[in-house]
């Protein structure tokens, strides 16, 4: 009996091992990712390609989803189930401690979409070795993508998790981006997590940032989360109107959408 | 809350080994022979003391969220040996980060019971315990850097706590072939740390799977 029930343990552990493969980590912080990389390029060549020619679109926003991963499942079925959504934005903070294994799972639950979605980084993506997790997974944090007349500039803002070790907000970035501007964008928007004068963005730089956004042609609005509340506000600067919207937090159970077209933008916040 | 540091709590645990040690030992017969002067048995008790606090086993572990390998040594303390207490230094290679990275462990590990088996093996049917990890990095802080405001985030970077269960197999090595040590004792553990918890507490996404993690390990026993 004692001797049977030897080999009997052995057995059930090792095939124990041979079930429980993707149990095996090495540390909560260890940057090993697994599946798909690189994906806000990716998403964004699929979203210049769907959309090429098209001047009206939607997209929807979604943001600060860490630790929210129900909530931010059923957000993907609802959006899944309406089929007129272009694309969709996520705000930042995807992982709620910089844990490797938090952007995985956020991804998968992303992934889900039946629609490209682009990813901006948020001051908790920042935290341990979130930085690089999230540069391996979507690429670099600034960047940008057109869609009909209207470039989207996305913003790495969370200058506070920073310290100084980049520019954050990359104002060489900016230039730059306004430089190439191809002629046949009429119209800007900026994405980013933390918005000017919050508590991580570099307040020093609040009103040259806001300056240098106005620049750009045609500036619609800003988008961003952060502070976990819908905010709506309507600002004039250097002779230029345009408009802040801040996403709830996925806690709420709220979406963004707009719906663009040649005459202007619609804005509305959905609760599923 | 600053009493609650890793240091604090370190300390503590690197003290209760030699705390179960010095209990045990007036029992020993070896201190109390009889016909020596107090100043004898008192050096006596010492040197017993300074043997006691030579590790008696080394250990190495793989995963577990304590690095790719940590290797390590330790006390058994206890009536039957029943409790342990480690320390291992571990590595997690560089995968997507800048830089490799070690990490240190301190472990309490208690075995309620051995069922010991013919042929020199014996099996212990649960282990189980928990383990403080630290990253020794500067891109992670035990309490937020100053240019935070003042309890931004509410929990540390660098210090993990583990709970975890385990079985562990033991063969004893029989006299005539001891080479290096006394016994050898493969285990394996699940273990979750305290962020997997609180994210799996609210969530129904999360399986077992996702927020439990397997380890491996041997033990050589020295002494």
């Amino acid at each position: 009996m004692e001797n049977k029930s030897l080999p009997i343990t052995v057995l059930l552990l090792f095939s124990l091992i041979a079930i429980s493969c993707d149990m095996i980590e090495v540390h909560p912080y260890d940057t090993k990712v697994t599946g798909e990389k690189n994906l806000n390029a990716k998403n964004i060549m699929r979203i210049e390609g769907m959309l090429k020619g098209r001047e009206s679109f939607k997209f929807a926003v979604i943001s600060d989803t860490q630790r929210w991963y129900d909530e931010t499942e059923d957000a993907v079925r609802a959006i899944n189930a309406r089929n007129d959504v272009d694309f969709l934005i996520h705000a930042g903070d995807q992982a709620d401690f910089g844990l490797t294994d938090e952007f995985i799972w956020m991804k998968n639950i992303l992934g889900r979409l039946d629609i490209p979605f682009v990813s901006i980084i948020g001051n908790h993506d920042c935290l341990g070795t979130g930085k690089d997790v999230f540069r391996e997974i979507y690429g670099e944090t600034n960047f940008g993508f057109t869609v009909g007349d209207m470039r989207f500039i996305c913003m790495n803002t969370n200058a506070l998790e920073y310290d100084y070790s980049e520019p954050v907000p990359d104002f060489d970035f900016m230039h730059r981006e306004l430089e190439l501007l191809p002629d046949t964008i009429c119209r800007s928007v900026f994405l980013m997590h933390a918005a000017p004068g919050s508590d991580v963005f570099n307040n020093n730089v609040k009103k040259v940032f806001e300056y240098y956004t106005t620049l750009f042609p045609g500036l619609q609005f800003y988008i961003y989360g952060h502070t976990h509340a819908l905010t709506v506000d309507e600002i004039v600067s250097d002779g230029v109107r345009y408009h802040c919207y801040q996403c709830p937090n996925i806690k709420k159970r709220t979406y963004l959408l707009f719906t663009v077209d040649e005459n202007g933008y619609e804005y509305e916040a959905v609760e599923f | 809350m600053r009493l609650w540091s890793f240091r604090y709590i370190f300390m503590m645990l690197c003290i209760c080994p030699f705390f179960a040690i010095a209990q045990v030992e007036p029992a020993d017969t070896a201190i109390r022979k009889t016909g020596l002067k107090r100043s004898e048995r008192r050096y006596e008790a010492r040197i017993h003391r300074y043997r006691n606090s030579v590790p008696s086993y080394s250990k190495i572990q793989m995963y577990g969220d304590m690095g790719l390998i940590s290797a390590g040594v330790g006390w058994n303390y206890g009536k039957r040996d029943q409790w342990e207490t480690d320390i291992f230094l571990g590595l997690i290679p560089k995968y997507n980060s800048e830089n490799a990275k070690a990490t240190m462990t301190l472990k309490q590990n208690f075995m309620p019971w051995n069922i010991p088996f013919r042929g020199n093996f014996s099996f212990e049917p649960l282990s189980c315990g928990l383990y403080l990890n630290t990253v020794l990095d500067n891109n992670f802080w035990t309490h937020e850097p100053s240019r935070y405001p003042h309890g931004y985030y509410g929990f540390s970077t660098r210090i993990r706590i583990h709970i975890f269960l385990g079985e562990r197999i033991t063969y004893e090595i029989p006299h005539e072939k001891r080479f290096f040590a006394k016994a050898i004792t493969l285990y394996y553990e699940i273990s979750s740390c305290d962020l997997y918890i609180i994210s799996a507490f609210t969530n129904r996404y999360l399986k077992p799977r996702d927020y439990l993690k397997l380890s491996f390990g041997l033990k050589f026993q020295i002494l």
